[in-house]
This record gives C-alpha cells, structure tokens and sequence, in this order.
C-alpha cells in the first residue's frame, strides 16, 4: 500500500525505513532537500520537496491512492494541519505526531478527530512510558506492555549466577508450574532463535519473557537479577521526554531530582512540576552530581538532546554508584557502544515512534505491535475474530507458521500464558512473538 | 501625573459620598439633627462638584493616576465622612471625628464612643453604611456603576483592591466588580432577614449586617455581638467568615461550582486557621477553668474568627485571657482575612507565599542549586510577585514597628501600643491592653488618634497605593520619567 510520511527527521526516517522493509510504497515528504537526499540515498523511498501543509504537495504525493498518511515533523502544529488539509480516499488513516506536553493536559485532551486525525502519537511520551517500565523492572533492557499492562515482554541478560543458567526451558517450565513465565525468543550472538522445550539457556544469552505483570520479580530473580524498589530516581536533562517521565515518577510517588542546564527551562519544569527536586545544573558537572547523592539512585535517566552528554553522565553516574543507568541515544549506531562501555539500557525516540506507528500499518485486527532494539522479532497483539481460521482450536492443533508463537491469552480479565491445550475462542486477545519472516503469514491467520 | 483630572475623579467620588449621607439623613429628623445632616451633605457636595466641573473631562486614567485617584478620593471621602460626627457634636475633638470616619471606611470598627447607645440612630447608621462601602471599596463601587470610569477601570480597581491578583470573572473589569458588589449585597441583604429572623430589630439588624459583611466591626450596642442571643452569635461567626473569604470564590461556588472552596489553597489555610486556633484557644481557655461546654467552644470560636477574618465584634474581653491566647489573637490580627476579602491584614495568600518561600530558602541551603516555583495549588506564583509580597511584609512590619513606637512616646504601654497599632493596620478594631474590647479609643488623645488614622489608611490601601502620593517624582508632569 502507499503511505506517505511528512517529515524526514529522525522519526520519519525511523518509520519510512521499518514502512518500505515491509514493501510498502513509501513517499517522504520535506521541505529540506538535504535531508531528502540523505533519506533517498539511504532508502528504497520516493522524495518529493514541499510543504506537507501544501494540498497541491500532498496531491502530488499520491494522497488519492495511499491508505496512511504519517506527518511527524518536529513542529506539532505542522502536523496537525496537514492532517486537516489531506483530502484522500476514504479510508485513508491520518496520523499526526503531537508531541507539546500541553496538549495532553488532565481533562484537556486535545481532540484529535476535530483536526482529522485518526491517531495522535506521542514520541516523546512513549518513551517515557518505556523508561518508566524500564525502572520499575530495574534489570530489564526491554519492555512492552499489553492488555494495559496485564501482560509484558521483558528482555532479560542471563548473569553466570542465574538460577536458570545451563538448564533446559522443559525443566525451568516444570519447576515454575503454573507460573506465567514463558520464554518466547532467545537472543544469541546476535541471531533470534524461537526456543523449543530443549533448548538450554546459557548465561550470557539474552531472553525474550512474556510474564503476567505480578511475576516481573520472579523472572528477574531467575535471570540473576535482584528485583529492586524503585524509590529514588535523577533525571538529566529538561526535554520534553524528562518532563513526561518526571511527571509519570511523581503520579508513582517516586523521589525524583532533575538537572536542567537552561535555567529559564528549569524554572519552568518548578511551575510545571509539583514534588520533584529541579536543580540548575549541568549533568556532567560531577561534584554536583556527588551532592546530591547521584551513587544512592536507583535509576539515573540521561535525556538531554545530546548523545554524548548522555552517555558521559550516565557513565558518571554508573561509576558513583547509580544502581540502573538509562540513556537517550538518538544516533542508533551509538546504541550497542553504550551498552558494550556500561550504559544498561540504551533507549531510542525513534523506536518508541515506530511502535506506535506501525500499529496502524497493519490495521484489522492488529490492536498493538512492539518491536525490540536487538533483534528484529516484533509482538504483536490480536483480536481473534469468527473468520479466524485458528478460533475454536487449541495451540497444538493450530499450526502456526515457523518462528511464531502465541505468548499470551487475554480473555476478559484473565491473563493466559498457554500451552499446548489452550483453546483461542472467539473476543480473546492473542499476543503473538513472531520474527519478521513469520509476521505477513501469521497477520493472514487473523483476519479481521 | 495630570492632577486636573485626578481631581476631577476625586470630585465625582465626593458628590457619590454627598449622595451616600441622604441615607442616614432621614433618620436625622427622628434625632433632631437635620442641620447638622444637610450641612455635611451641602459641604461635601459642593466641594464635589467643584472638582468635577471645575476640571477637565478625564481622557483616560494610566496606572499613576490610578494610584493617586484612589489614595487623594480615599482621604477625601474619609474627610467628608468625618463631617456628620463634627456638626451633630457627638465626637469630641476634631481628630476624634476623623478617627471614627476613618475606622468607619476602613472596615476597622474601632470606636472613640464609650457608650454607644448614647449616640443617635442617624449616626449609628452613618457609621454602619461607612463600614459598608469602605468594605467591598467604594472605589470598585465607582467602577461597577459608573459607566464613565472607562478604561481607568482595572487601574482604579488594582489600585484600591490590590494584593495578589486572582483572576478575574468577567473579561470587563466593570461588569467583575459589578459582580462582586452582587454577591456582597446579596450577603447583606440575607444575614439582615436572619438576624431580623432571629429577633434583633429591623435598625439593628440593618446595622450590624452591613457591619459583619463589611468585617467592620461598629455595632449599634456598648456590649457589641454579646448583648445578643447565641443563635446570633452563631450566625455571626458564619457570616464573618464568608466575609473573610474572597468574594472570586462566593461567585464560583453561589454559580454552580462548590468544588472551588476546598480546592483553593489559600481557603483551605484559611479554613484550617480558624478551626485550628479555635481549638486551641477553646483548650487553653478550658483548662484555665473556662468550662467545657457549648458555650465556651462559641465565646472562643468567635473570638477567633472575629479577630481573623478582622471584623472586631467580640462577645468575650479576650485581652484578659491567658497569655497563649493573647499571642495567638495577636497573630491572627497580623495575618488577616484572604486576599480579595473584605477584610484586612497582612492576607492569608501572602502568609501562604512567604512561607513556601521561606521553605524553598531551607531546602536550598540543602540543595544549593535547586530551583524553585512557589505555587498555590497548582498555580504558580510568578518571582516578581515574591518579591513584591516579601517587600510588602517588611512595609508592613516597618510601619507598624514605627506606629508602636510612636504610639509608645505618647505613653502608652507596650502592650496597648502595639496592638492598637496592629489593629488599626490590619483593620481589625479592639486590640490588648487599654483599647481591648470592652475598652474604647476615645482616651488616646489627639496625636494618637491621628497616627491610627494613619495607619488604617495605611492598611487598607496596602501602602503602595497611599505611599506613591510621597514620592516626590509622582507629582511632576512626567511622572519622574524625564
């Protein structure tokens, strides 16, 4: 299908490069031609130079024949107005980045459908959403949620302690019994393998889990992971991410201290802000950073708009004693450096962005998709419809393609890690781990 | 400044208190007072129109004019006011008659009088409708129904109601004071059916409603709220505390939004303030042999939010209570009713502020480079309006250091002078010592009851507006600016 994207920032690339690996007809629209070389030069995409505001732009772009239209230019109001100008096919689904915090004021929800817009995501905030649940899981290098948070995938290192090291999944399986704890992917020297009973776990390998939220400190008990409280956490760095996740810690009722270089942005963040600790500062500054206490967090979140700072002060941090450093690394190829040099968790805009985005790709019954950073395998969540060819079957009838495999049932209240005999009945929500050559077959089994 | 039209807004103001006299006027004739009655109103008329035809048509009134419209109107209404107790003979001296116009027009309720059922009705009245115009501002009064105020509105109405600002109702700063002026008669009007209901006369009830809305503190009575039923005190107690409250809030909540009350941080203090002094007042009274009972619990209670809210009736001689008490109701009288209240005082959101603010100062010697927003729930409150509520604490403490010790040459105890100083200040009326409440101010002498004057006017116009008259720089055609 065609999709156009406005915006060839950080986000656009993001989602016009996941978009044309699917082989969708992507068309990227800016009015910067530099990086409309830089995205032609680096994707299988067409360009166009123009304003996404522009009717005549979008005309020219194809808006009649494409399915999506995607304005995530930096500037929200941008983004809107495209959206409101777009006059395409029926069923076209306009998604607009939205990313000022005071549109998302309690109560004074912006009102998307009034602008035309189908979805509003919220890059900014969606990372902050992954940072938190980051926290809360202290170990974990990846986390999505589900059903609202019933269930979660969590991306897990094995250490040489790990009770489960060098042991079977049939006998891990057998001793944790009725415990929701499923391991969907194993992540070894770089390749993604979906694991049969046999497999053993090594340490060292990287586990994809799909728990029931209640069991998170079960899992990481077993990976060889104190589960932490999380108590008090610094934040570096006064972007729109820091301010979302500093007000998701304060709703939490977590302890939270935020460095803020500007000091104007940091006055501002006081007004905005009711319990945390603002502190006009720089984040590498490390005599600051020592009094007020940065080796007694329990997490340190370097989000400042710069790369480099944030690795220096999250390995700053990590040195006084941070119990878990978490970064924002724009530039992906830093991603793996800053994990090899001692960063825990690496996280990306563009990651969160696309998650979000790619959702609407492929609509029907999808109701959600998480894609991880170390490997390609992405979860995905869907409606079990009466055409589905697998609705009234148990796991072990159904044959599902290779290197797929239903995570989790969600009927009603009720969280289902399954097994064989499990039965999907029609109104279940099936979550699905499937790597990327499995995902169009498995989409086909569940039609909407 | 343009002092022409200055002037001319004062002369309007005067005709407008010539027009207020004709009220009690009518009782004059009961009193056998009409002379002294028609000459104030003649005196004060004239004068009026004078400035009003004799100047200029005011063009427009910027925020220096403003300010000296009201400060210049204030002194000369309290001027005229003091007329009726000059002519009718009741005031001894011609301080004596300022004092009481003045006390009348702040909302102080102090009296010069020893017996007040001496005095006639024309002036008990007279004394009343003066509480009830200097309570909601006779000024925002002006703004709300004289159309030809115009763009000098807002000046005028931040000028005589300053403090910190709240927001307003209506986008047209007259149809908001207009509004307030509603919700204040409205008041009124029904504390005066329920004390009527309640048994008092129609006269006094007339009286001493105008007087408890206004958190003046006249009565028509010697013994003031204690020569009533307790049912009336009780009614009392509630009334002064919706006087207390910003009449911002009394709309919102009248016009469907009851929610506002407990969600304004300012109120909750408020709220919180007077329960929690009334306890411990009642408790020290209690156990100083006070009793436990219903009736105690209301002499302390009304006390307590007589003194709060700076209205001054009193049912109980608290300056010879205990000590702790003492103290409490001395600061009780520094900090005073809410901001946009009709009562005075330092103001519950000020209080509020330099608090938050001394608490951020603490946790930054903790955290030297912490940054800090003082808020009022979820409001910010903007640094300069810190700042300007800090600089307004140290006029406040200044003066009234130097009212006490002005009070104090003229040898006065140091008890008697510094809190007739912060009565007078703060608006609130009886203080300790020899002007507690079932004492008077008639005995002060002249010099004293000219410094009171002062300060009151001080206190009630919030210094900034009354002191710009003595900068020099004001005065010329540019405004200091050259």
């Amino acid at each position: 299908m065609r999709v156009i994207v406005v915006g060839a920032g950080e986000v656009g690339f993001h989602v016009a490069e996941r978009l044309a690996a699917e082989q969708h007809d992507v068309v990227v629209v800016d009015v910067s031609t530099e990086r409309l070389d830089y995205v032609s030069s680096h994707l299988d995409v067409a360009v166009l130079e123009g304003s996404g505001v522009s009717t005549a732009v979008l005309e020219q772009a194809g808006i009649k024949q494409s399915r999506l239209l995607i304005a995530v230019t930096n500037v929200d109001e941008v983004n809107l107005v495209c959206c409101m100008s777009a006059r395409g096919a029926m069923d076209l689904v306009k998604v607009a980045r939205v990313s000022n915090p005071d549109f998302y004021l309690e109560k004074q929800h912006l009102q998307p459908e009034r602008f035309g817009v189908d979805v509003m995501i919220n890059p900014e905030r969606e990372l902050a959403l992954e940072t938190i649940r980051l926290l809360q899981s202290t170990a974990a290098t990846d986390i999505a949620v589900f059903a609202d948070g019933a269930v979660q995938f969590v991306g897990l290192h094995v250490t040489d302690e790990a009770p489960i090291a060098n042991r079977r999944l049939l006998d891990i399986g057998a001793e944790e019994g009725h415990r929701s704890l499923l391991t969907v992917a194993i992540d070894r020297t770089g390749d993604t393998i979906v694991p049969s009973g046999t497999t053993e776990v090594l340490p060292g390998d990287h586990l994809y889990v799909v728990v029931a939220a209640g069991d998170i400190g079960r899992a990481l008990t077993l990976c060889g992971h104190q589960p932490a409280t999380l108590q008090r956490v610094m934040i570096a760095g006064g972007s729109d991410e820091a301010f979302y996740l500093a007000r998701l810690l304060q709703q939490h009722g977590v302890q939270t201290i935020m460095l803020v270089k500007d000091r104007e942005r940091a006055q501002v963040l006081a007004e905005k802000l009711d319990s945390a600790l603002i502190l006009q500062g720089s984040p590498t500054d490390v005599e600051l950073l020592e009094m007020e206490g940065v080796g007694g967090v329990d997490g340190f979140v370097a989000l400042t708009e710069v790369d480099e700072t944030n690795i220096l002060a999250g390995l700053l941090a990590k040195q006084a004693g941070a119990h878990q450093v978490i970064t924002l690394v724009n530039q992906v190829q830093y991603a793996p450096v800053a994990r090899r040099v001692g960063i825990d968790v690496a996280v990306s805009p563009r990651l969160s962005a696309a998650n979000a985005i790619l959702r609407y790709v492929r609509r029907g019954s999808v109701t959600r998709v998480a894609t991880f950073k170390d490997s390609d395998a992405e979860a995905i969540s869907f409606q079990v419809s009466a055409s589905s060819p697998l609705q009234g079957k148990s796991l072990a009838e159904a044959k599902l393609p290779e290197g797929a495999i239903v995570a989790a049932i969600v009927r009603g209240p009720q969280v289902t890690v399954p097994r064989g005999h499990d039965v999907l009945q029609v109104g279940d929500t099936a979550i699905v781990f499937a790597l990327p050559d499995a995902v169009k077959a498995v989409t086909k089994l569940f039609p909407s | 400044m343009n002092v022409l039209e200055v002037l001319h807004a004062v002369g309007a103001l005067l005709v407008w208190t010539a027009a207020a006299m004709l009220v009690p006027l009518g009782f004059a004739v009961g009193d056998g007072l009409v002379w002294p009655w028609v000459a104030s109103v003649l005196i004060t008329a004239i004068a009026g129109s004078v400035l009003w035809f004799g100047t200029p048509r005011q063009i427009s009134i910027n925020p220096r004019e403003g300010l000296a419209v009201v400060a210049l109107g204030w002194i000369a209404v309290v001027l005229a006011g003091s007329l009726p107790f000059i002519f009718t003979g009741v005031a001894p001296t011609v301080p004596a008659a300022l004092f009481e116009s003045v006390s009348g027009f702040t909302t102080t309720g102090a009296t010069v009088f020893p017996e007040i059922e001496a005095l006639p009705s024309s002036i008990l009245l007279w004394r009343s409708v003066s509480h009830w115009l200097g309570g909601m501002g006779i000024i925002v009064l002006g703004v709300a129904i004289l159309p030809m105020i115009g763009m000098g509105g807002a000046q005028l109405f931040r000028a005589e109601a300053p403090g910190v600002p709240s927001e307003r109702l209506k986008p047209r700063i007259a149809s908001t004071a207009r509004l307030l002026w509603v919700v204040y008669a409205f008041f009124t009007v029904l504390l005066m059916l329920i004390y009527w209901r309640l048994g008092m006369s129609i006269f006094d009830a007339v009286n001493h409603a105008m007087s408890a809305l206004a958190t003046g503190g006249f009565s028509t009575r010697t013994a003031s709220l204690a020569a009533y039923s307790g049912a009336i005190q009780w009614v009392t107690i509630l009334f002064m505390f919706i006087a207390g409250t910003n009449f911002t809030l009394h709309y919102r909540f009248l016009t469907g939004k009851p929610s506002v009350l407990v969600s304004d941080t300012e109120w909750r203090w408020y709220f919180w303030s007077i329960v929690g002094v009334t306890v411990a007042v009642f408790v020290s009274l209690g156990l100083g042999g006070g009793g436990w009972h219903l009736d105690a619990l209301r002499r302390a209670s009304f006390t307590v939010t007589a003194v709060h809210t700076t209205t001054g009736f009193a049912t109980a001689d608290f300056a010879a209570w205990p000590s702790f008490c003492q103290v409490l109701l001395l600061g009780l009288m520094f900090v005073g009713a809410m901001g946009g209240s009709t009562g005075g005082g330092f103001k519950m959101v000020r209080a509020v502020v330099v608090l938050k603010h001394a608490v951020s100062e603490i946790r930054k010697t903790l955290h030297p480079r912490a940054v800090f927003a003082a808020k009022l729930g979820k409001r910010p409150v903007r640094n300069e309006i810190v700042q300007n509520v800090l600089a307004f604490l140290a006029l406040y403490m200044l003066t009234h250091g130097l009212g006490t010790l002005l009070l104090a040459a003229l040898g006065n105890d140091l008890i008697t002078a510094t809190s007739a100083a912060l009565a007078a200040m703060s608006s609130i009326g009886p203080g300790l010592g020899a002007v507690g409440p079932v004492s008077h101010y008639g005995d002060l002498g002249n010099a004293a009851h000219l410094i009171l004057s002062a300060l009151m006017l001080l206190g009630r116009l919030e210094f900034y507006t009354l002191l710009v008259l003595f900068i020099p720089g004001a005065w010329s055609k540019w405004g200091g600016h050259r």
